[in-house]
């Protein structure tokens, strides 16, 4: 637990670091940032490892399908990694993959589980697939995966987990995907479910394992992190500072969404196919 | 001309430990304890005979001291380093393209051999490195028959008759003028340059790719390593340092934040992105941590002066490594272990990214480095035995002694021990050297220098 605390801790010091390296005297400097990206995403691996070992113990629905699944998702991952700069195309596969899953698995599954913890290493994946997903999954995993960060994402967050794991990595990947869906999460609380869900399909790594692996899970894209960060780093921060505030409401608020997501997962599966 | 305070002391004090004993000879720099930042001393380096010191600082300043020559009356007392020159090498500029400003601090200087009686330096900010020549006027012409000697212009008609100027000597002058300025080649931030041995070209290096230039020509120059990736998302590791072989004029070594060095050689292909070496340590997976790769990054590497060996500093150790082995470094010296339990302080305060230099002496016997609390660290290789130091106003007092100093890692402490906790992380040494023949450095401690002597001899 405390590594998860400290994990937490590392990572809004690294953001904060990112940011402020903006406004600098002498530019960017590519050498530091590169640096400070590395431990943002050994912290947020560690946090969100933690998180899912934590969560998991509490899940009824942590059936057989769904660890395959998340076993999967690891083994996607790893392979899809390189093409996550590819990026929006391929994950429709996974996505799709896991519509069945997000059906069997309830409400209860769905707040804190193994949605979450066979998203982690998908998500993880999706949101390093490019800098801007990198900045925005670490932007929502901080503040939305483990609490709810803010009162624009707790829903978003509390609709993620109702969905388990495809709601989840929505919520994650969506972030990823674009800065600009970050910022809009961070605006509106409702609207921006669906769009992230739709855009979390692509993140998901394609099936075929394009094999460069850790090579590009090690990539930090520095300038386009400062590119998203400047843009959109005000909302992120706010986040981040409103996360303790909101982290008791997670469980409860995290169950009545799930109630109230659940019909909405048909329309989301029809999305997906339609990417 | 810059004013500078400065005190002078002599104290002929023993450091203890190994075979030097240190003492204190001079400190240069305000005495204040308000430091302006354009004070902080950027870099330090001898000339090739250690007659000339010459220090850069993040104004943008280049200040040159020069050695007395011993005198008979004072034969205990070695020569002392006074301003020789100072003047104003790189200014603030604004690149108008990205919107950003361009620092003047002085990243690196490197002393050209010498040639004549002028002295010739590189000085580098981010973006721009530039070729001074540093000369000596001690005569001036007089008897002109156009001018006055006030200089103003004389009457061409009332000319009457023709003189031949003769020099006439006058108060030594030593004038700096930029010679050529190398610039736009780099888009990226400089952090190193390096003259190679065949005194025709240097090397400069940014955190993606390294140039070849050629002293006389600024308009154009080689790129000799590009690492850029094509896809920047891509990108896992940067260039950090670059040093041209002391004497093959083909090789040259860079080094990474990955903790690798790669050695290349510049007759096997125009494009040197195949290291001809690569130096790697494996990791110890026990001490992994969050800032592992950070503490692994290479801040410096330089050539021992044989040529045979090189030296790597990472944030907590020293390495000397032999050419000709890839696989690990023949030596590791442990600069400041106990800051390994404090990593994540560091790394809040921004001290982990502190880039440490790290020096020879004239002999390669020893390696010098720097730490934190004004302290620097000094290896015998030989005798495997080493010093912490400390450079401090307390220890430049008359008849003060300069004592070894111990950080005291845990348990009780001892003494004269210092405790981790205890530590200033503001006052860190970045930046020493050591003269190239003789036992004297030189050791920048934010904006002062202090210089100390072997009392041997």
């Amino acid at each position: 637990m405390e590594y998860k605390v400290e994990a937490h801790r590392i990572m809004s010091i690294s953001l904060g670091k990112i940011y402020n390296s903006r406004v600098q005297r002498g530019g960017i400097k590519l050498h530091k940032n590169l640096l400070v990206s590395l431990v943002l995403r050994s912290a947020r691996q560690v946090y969100l490892s933690d998180y899912y070992g934590g969560v998991c113990v509490r899940s009824p629905h942590a059936g057989g399908v769904e660890w395959g699944e998340g076993d999967q998702m690891d083994s996607d991952g790893s392979r899809s990694t390189p093409d996550e700069h590819g990026g929006e195309s391929a994950l429709v596969s996974d996505d799709s993959v896991r519509i069945p899953e997000v059906s069997v698995n309830g409400p209860a599954a769905a707040v804190e589980g193994q949605d979450i913890e066979d998203l982690a290493p998908g998500s993880d994946y999706n949101c390093q697939q490019s800098p801007q997903e990198d900045v925005g999954s670490v932007k929502t995993e901080g503040s939305g995966s483990a609490e709810t960060g803010g009162p624009g994402s707790g829903s978003e967050h509390c609709v993620s987990r109702s969905e388990n794991s495809q709601q989840g990595s929505a919520e994650v990947t969506a972030t990823c995907c674009t800065r600009k869906r970050g910022a809009e999460r961070s605006a509106s609380a409702g609207s921006p479910v669906k769009r992230p869900k739709a855009t979390a399909v692509p993140a998901l790594p394609p099936v075929g394992g394009e094999g460069e692996g850790p090579e590009d899970m090690d990539t930090g894209n520095v300038s386009s992190l400062i590119t998203i960060f400047g843009s959109s780093f005000s909302g992120l921060l706010s986040k981040e500072g409103a996360q303790p505030a909101t982290d008791s409401e997670d469980s409860d608020s995290g169950k009545i969404c799930c109630e109230q997501m659940l019909p909405n997962l048909n329309p989301w599966s029809t999305a997906i196919v339609a990417f | 001309m810059m004013p500078m305070k400065y005190r002078k002391v002599l104290n002929l004090s023993v450091g203890g430990g190994n075979d030097f004993q240190w003492c204190f000879s001079q400190v240069k720099g305000a005495i204040d304890e308000d430091v302006a930042e354009a004070d902080i001393i950027s870099t330090v380096e001898f000339n090739y005979s250690g007659e000339l010191l010459a220090t850069g600082d993040k104004g943008g300043r280049v200040v040159i001291f020069q050695r007395e020559q011993e005198s008979k009356n004072r034969p205990h007392s070695r020569g002392e380093y006074n301003v020789y020159s100072t003047f104003q090498s790189h200014e603030p500029e604004f690149d108008y393209l990205k919107s950003l400003e361009i620092e003047e601090k002085i990243n690196k200087i490197r002393w050209l051999p010498q040639q004549n009686a002028a002295h010739f330096l590189l000085s580098t900010n981010d973006k721009t490195i530039k070729l001074w020549k540093i000369s000596e006027r001690d005569k001036r012409a007089e008897g002109y028959n156009l001018k006055d000697e006030d200089g103003r212009l004389r009457d061409p008609f009332r000319i009457t008759s023709l003189r031949v100027p003769v020099l006439m000597p006058m108060d030594l002058m030593v004038e700096a003028s930029p010679r050529r300025i190398f610039a736009n080649a780099h888009t990226y931030h400089i952090n190193s340059i390096s003259v190679n041995s065949d005194h025709e070209t240097y090397l400069s290096a940014d955190d993606l790719r390294i140039n070849l230039w050629h002293l006389e020509i600024t308009d154009r120059s080689f790129n000799i390593v590009d690492i850029k990736p094509a896809n920047m998302e891509e990108l896992t590791e940067v260039i950090t340092a670059a040093e041209c072989h002391p004497h093959q004029c083909n090789v040259f070594v860079y080094s990474s934040s990955k903790g690798t060095i790669r050695l290349c050689d510049m007759r096997a292909a125009a494009l040197c992105d195949r290291h001809t070496k690569f130096f790697e340590e494996p990791e110890d997976p026990s001490s992994r941590s969050f800032f592992s790769e950070i503490i692994s990054s290479i801040s410096d590497v330089k050539f021992s002066h044989s040529g045979r060996y090189m030296m790597t500093r990472d944030y907590l150790s020293v390495k000397v490594w032999d050419l000709n082995m890839e696989n690990r470094p023949v030596e590791t010296y442990q600069v400041h272990e106990y800051l390994r339990s404090k990593l994540c302080s560091l790394y809040e305060n921004d001290c982990i990214f502190d880039k440490f230099e790290c020096c020879w002496n004239g002999s390669d016997g020893a390696i010098m480095t720097g730490s934190y609390n004004n302290f620097f660290r000094m290896f015998d290789r030989n005798s495997r035995r080493d010093i912490t130091l400390e450079a401090s106003r307390e220890s430049s007092k008359p008849r003060a002694m300069l004592k070894p100093r111990k950080v005291c890692t845990g348990g009780k402490r001892k003494k004269d021990e210092i405790s981790v906790d205890s530590l200033d992380f503001n006052k860190k040494i970045l930046h020493t050297a050591w003269h190239p023949k003789e036992n004297v450095i030189a050791v920048a401690a934010t904006n002062n220098l202090y210089i100390f002597q072997d009392k041997i001899n």
